[in-house]
């Protein structure tokens, strides 16, 4: 399992193709001019799905899933293969370097946002941008901020295993050296024991947060994500407690690079080193080697090398970890970790232990909702996810297949006062959504092979959010904020609100005027470090405002705008000055519509 | 769970339109919190605010704050794992003891302790001469609150052990001690927190002197915050390099087209929305929108005159409180402020003793921003000195035991409290449960026990969440004992409402 990630990373970095539209012109008129039976209803449908599923709609794409219809397009794309970072990376981090350039997270990022905006498997990398919210690791964190190819790496792991099994992926995360350092479990090693006295115990912060935030969470779920109930008076029941933690702190011991010296093998290991390893950006960011008694002996000459802890709860005798037990029929069903056990053992008993947990269907499936659809489904919609991912084994390819056609994405309630169903779309995806209603192209790479699409923005800041910079391992936001006011008052869950004030409201809306007014096709001076728009399909209409408003209603609202708010375009458009130049009153209509409530809520 | 996740919530939110309703609360005895302020005479005279420092990740204040007498120091530097040596005992976390010069520079004298285990030493990050909380300290400005923690009612290891005597749901969880911290109520359910709802009952009481537009008596430099969640209301929020202008619209003022295109996005956010969120988003962005064009034409003429130290996130973000409280106060908006700031990076399960993002360097950057926020506050600068407290809190400390590179997630902890009217030169560590003082540090163990502290040296607070906090809510004239109540709701189970320490 270990050497899974690696192999397959190679074998989908030969794979990589740049995307090419011609294809999809060929395929639409390969002789298959029988629509199938799940089509889209209308271009406006298509569009709608697609701003679920991806990074936003393109009319080819819009296209093309007219002629597949929702479940054939689906599988399509849980087949592409994973469009990947780390080789693009390591190579503009290495020209860079060896050009006397610093080197950031401007690296990893713009390579991100050129994989949103133009890679084929979009319904991969949006999922594994909202498996990046649930599996967090973060620049933020001075462990890692200088790891720019090591963390894009960690994106390609998300990628890779965005439709494998959860386990698959949860394994491959706990072995990422990346989560390793953001966590802890990195150089985690088993207690000091001094003169028979435990000085030190292995650190715990992985052991916590892998149940609280990557599986289970903290209380009890049914399968429709309501908690269980038990009691007089009736209340939720822990999922575990302190001592749960300190002792699965043990089992995450032993940790370090791949390439860390193992010395010359018995009875002395000379030349084992631990702490070395990590000698280029490879084994900084492979599955790292757990030295526990696969490598070493548990006792006498060479142990020492011996980092995992084979003991258990209290550190010093084989007694054995009690790790996390699973709730069944309403009962804590205890489970134990043997002592002796080898590292891999040890963990892989651990992980399988974790996600065989009842509790992983709804916590997964539900966060998974509300990243693509909606963010208060029905309790229904979330035990159907949740079925479906109990049935075919965590399968996340599947379970977000489900998530994607059930009725509940499908079919938005008519509009009425009081509406709550949908979303506030998060703002990174606003940008990029806009980016691919107007064929944004991005400017050609500079001598280092770079392709700038950031404008040097500094996203988290701006946005509050950006990829793989969460200020905490919490996320930007949590899937349980309420937004004061009319969103708490009804007891409605509104996540991107958490990110969501006067000052972030400002900071974005100005960055995307730098994204619109400041970059499109055919004005002065462009910038080289973002995509120029194009603004083509609005200045076509110049004459005619009502005209453009209509496409940008189609190309960036799926044609959900409201008539009201296309006249107030309508007629801003209109009022422009005299002198107002064609590009002007297009990039005008588009920046107005980015700050709007209608396009920033997603129904 | 859902029927009760709002219960709180919409009780106080339905009292807040009852009291603005008039005569309905007169009627429903019972729900006399909010209409009695309203109703009595204005009990709020002069200006306050508050400022609240949240350390996120959980503190290691253990170390912030050391017994200096020998047989307490060795208890502390055990457990510890051992004074911390490069070479020789990497993974040890306990400070030196100070010697000679030091001593001057970093010991001080607790005056409500006893003799002989009066003193104390604090770290040296906080000692920098020019920016030194221990000449705070001895000059009677700040004072430390001991051993707290988030609680139900006070509770002994045995009551714990014995699950006799409810205690916090999910202790040592980041995520939800700090809720319980900001809510001062250890609840999971909960979604309202103790400075909205302080800022709400003050608002009834008066304390916001302006209206449209009406800026929020809670005050954000740190993006959203449980702390400043109120019933019906949430911060407003700033950053900390100030206002900026919203591009190609006017600010208010403007020409041409940036005035066609201000006039279409004022009328999509002053549309109505069907959708809860358009509406909501809506709303927050014309808030935003209204409350930039009353305080950008002034808020850089008021920034304090008072030197912040440079790249220092939390002195930046000060430096924005002092400014807008000078405004604030200049012009009236409010008679009473509550403001939320935040320094994160405490999380040391590793890299403790790192000079760059080490435990040293953050409570540097925390300590030269708390003494230059002081000064700017003094005569000669924002002239607020006695009528802004600024205080910290934090998840949790942590364990004073090592994991070798840094510690783990503890229970109870140790926080500061600044400010002109602080009866400081003490520290507060008796809530009047069955654990007080400053505790034993020696953890327990099976031949040894100690009724305060878990195995790994996790601390069992003697002192509420509750408690600290309602001594503040009351210095800012919060003082009914029934509108404690409804702020707090487990303030009742605790011996003490205020420590009395400001």
């Amino acid at each position: 399992m270990r050497a899974c990630f690696t192999a397959t990373a190679i074998l989908l970095a030969l794979a990589f193709a740049p995307f090419a539209n011609a294809t999809v012109h060929d395929q639409l008129f390969q002789g298959r001019f029988d629509l199938p039976a799940d089509a889209p209803v209308s271009t406006n449908a298509a569009a709608r799905f697609l701003t679920q599923a991806t990074f936003g709609p393109t009319q080819a794409d819009v296209a093309y899933l007219m002629a597949q219809g929702y479940s054939e397009w689906i599988d399509e794309q849980l087949a592409k293969p994973a469009t990947l970072g780390f080789p693009v990376v390591e190579d503009v981090v290495n020209a860079r370097t060896n050009g006397g350039q610093k080197v950031g997270q401007t690296q990893r990022l713009n390579r991100w946002f050129w994989q949103a905006t133009y890679a084929p498997d979009q319904l991969r990398e949006r999922m594994a941008f909202a498996l990046s919210q649930i599996f967090v690791v973060s620049d933020a964190s001075s462990a890692i901020n200088q790891d720019i190819v090591p963390m894009t790496a960690y994106q390609d792991l998300l990628a890779a295993d965005a439709f494998g099994s959860y386990r698959n992926l949860l394994g491959d995360v706990t072995f990422s050296p990346t989560m390793g350092k953001y966590l802890n479990a990195f150089r985690n090693v088993k207690p000091t024991i001094v003169n028979g006295v435990q000085t030190t115990s292995p650190d715990e912060n992985y052991a916590r947060e892998v149940m609280q935030l990557f599986s289970i969470g903290l209380v009890e779920l049914n399968l429709d994500h309501s908690p269980v109930l038990q009691g007089s008076p009736p209340a939720p029941v822990p999922t575990y407690t302190q001592p749960t933690i300190t002792s699965t702190a043990k089992v995450f011991t032993g940790f370090t690079y791949a390439d860390a010296p193992q010395g010359s093998g018995p009875p002395n290991y000379s030349g084992a080193s631990f702490y070395g390893g990590g000698l280029n950006f490879t084994s900084e960011s492979s599955p790292m080697a757990c030295w526990g008694s696969e490598l070493y002996p548990e006792s006498g000459t060479g142990s020492g090398n011996m980092k995992h802890d084979v003991y258990g709860d209290d550190g010093t005798t084989a007694t054995g970890k009690t790790v996390l037990s699973w709730f069944v029929g309403g009962v804590m069903q205890p489970n134990q970790i043997p002592a002796n056990q080898t590292c891999g053992k040890d963990v892989g008993d651990e992980l399988d232990i974790i996600a065989g947990h009842a509790n992983v269907a709804p916590f997964i499936s539900r966060q998974l909702i509300e990243r693509f659809v909606s963010s208060n489904p029905s309790p229904a919609y979330i035990q159907r996810v949740a079925t479906v991912f109990v049935n075919n084994g965590g399968d996340l390819g599947d379970t977000i297949k489900a998530t994607l056609i059930d009725p509940e994405a499908e079919n938005p309630p008519p509009l009425a006062a009081g509406d709550s169903y949908g979303k506030l779309r998060e703002p990174l995806l606003r940008l990029t959504a806009m980016w691919r209603a107007f064929n944004a192209v991005a400017p050609a790479p500079d001598a280092y092979g770079e392709i700038g699409m950031t404008g040097n923005t500094n996203f988290e800041g701006s946005y509050g959010q950006g990829p793989l910079e969460s200020p905490t391992v919490f996320n930007f936001y949590t899937p349980d904020y309420q937004q004061p006011g009319t969103l708490a008052d009804n007891n409605l869950y509104s996540p991107e609100f958490q990110i969501t004030n006067a000052a972030t409201m400002y900071s974005t809306a100005n960055s995307y005027y730098g994204f619109t007014k400041g970059a499109y096709q055919g004005m002065t001076s462009p910038p080289g470090n973002r995509p120029l728009i194009d603004l083509s399909t609005l200045t076509a209409n110049v004459s005619s405002p009502a005209a453009m408003v209509a496409t940008i209603n189609a190309d960036m609202m799926y044609g959900s705008m409201s008539s009201t708010m296309q006249s107030t375009l309508t007629n801003m458009i209109g009022f422009l000055g005299s002198g107002t130049s064609a590009q002007e009153k297009a990039w005008s209509a588009i920046y107005v519509t980015l700050l709007s409530p209608e396009y920033a809520i997603q129904r | 769970m859902s029927q009760n996740r709002n219960s709180r919530r919409e009780f106080l939110h339905k009292l807040c339109c009852l009291a603005a309703s008039g005569g309905a609360a007169a009627m429903l005895p019972q729900l006399r919190m909010l209409g009695t302020a309203l109703a009595s005479s204005p009990a709020l005279t002069g200006y306050k605010a508050l400022v609240c420092v949240y350390l996120s990740g959980g503190n290691d204040a253990w170390n912030m704050l050391v017994p200096f007498d020998n047989t307490r120091y060795n208890v502390y530097a055990t457990a510890r794992s051992g004074v911390y040596n490069a070479a020789t005992n990497p993974g040890g976390l306990a400070l030196t003891q100070p010697t000679g010069a030091q001593i001057t520079q970093q010991v001080v004298t607790d005056l409500n302790g006893a003799s002989g285990s009066n003193q104390y030493f604090l770290h040296p990050s906080l000692t920098a001469t020019g920016s030194s909380l221990a000449q705070l300290f001895t000059q009677k400005k700040l004072a430390f609150a001991v051993n707290m923690g988030s609680l139900v009612e006070p509770i002994t290891m045995a009551q714990y052990t014995g699950g006799t005597v409810p205690y916090p749901p999910q202790l040592f969880s980041h995520a939800d001690q700090t809720n319980q911290w900001q809510q001062a109520y250890a609840s999971s359910t909960a979604t309202v927190g103790w400075g909205g709802l302080c800022a709400e009952n003050l608002q009834a009481q008066g304390a916001n002197l302006t209206t449209n537009p009406q800026l929020p008596l809670s005050i954000s430099i740190s993006g959203a915050n449980r702390f400043e969640v109120g019933a019906a209301s949430v911060p407003y929020q700033l950053s900390s390099g100030g206002l900026t202008a919203l591009s190609g619209v006017c600010n208010p003022t403007c020409n041409g087209n940036n005035g066609v295109r201000d006039e279409a996005l004022n009328e999509l956010l002053r549309a109505a929305y069907s959708s809860d969120f358009a509406g909501s988003y809506s709303e927050l962005f014309q808030q935003g929108r209204d409350l930039y064009n009353l305080l950008s034409p002034n808020l850089v003429a008021y920034a304090p005159k008072t030197a912040f130290p440079a790249n220092n996130s939390l002195a930046s973000q000060l430096q924005q409180v002092a400014a807008m409280i000078n405004l604030s106060h200049a012009k009236g908006y409010a008679s009473r402020q509550i403001y939320f700031v935040e320094l994160g990076g405490y999380d040391l399960h590793s890299g403790f003793w790192n000079a760059t993002g080490g435990h040293a360097s953050l409570l540097a950057e925390l300590s030269g921003a708390l003494s230059a926020f002081y000064t700017s506050m003094g005569p000669t600068d924002v002239n607020l000195q006695n009528d802004v407290t600024v205080f910290t809190l934090s998840e949790f400390a942590r364990t004073l035991q090592s994991n070798g590179s840094g510690s783990d997630h503890g229970w109870g902890t140790l926080q500061m409290v600044l400010g002109g009217a602080v009866n400081g030169g003490k520290l507060y560590s008796n809530g009047g449960g069955p654990i007080s003082g400053f505790p034993n540090q020696a953890y327990g163990s099976m031949s040894n026990p100690n009724p305060n502290n878990f195995s790994r040296g996790q601390m069992i607070p003697g002192i509420g969440v509750e408690q600290y906090a309602a001594t503040l809510a009351q210095w800012m004239g919060i003082t009914s004992a029934s509108d404690l109540g409804a702020i707090f709701p487990n303030l009742k189970n605790f011996p003490s409402s205020n420590l009395g320490f400001v």
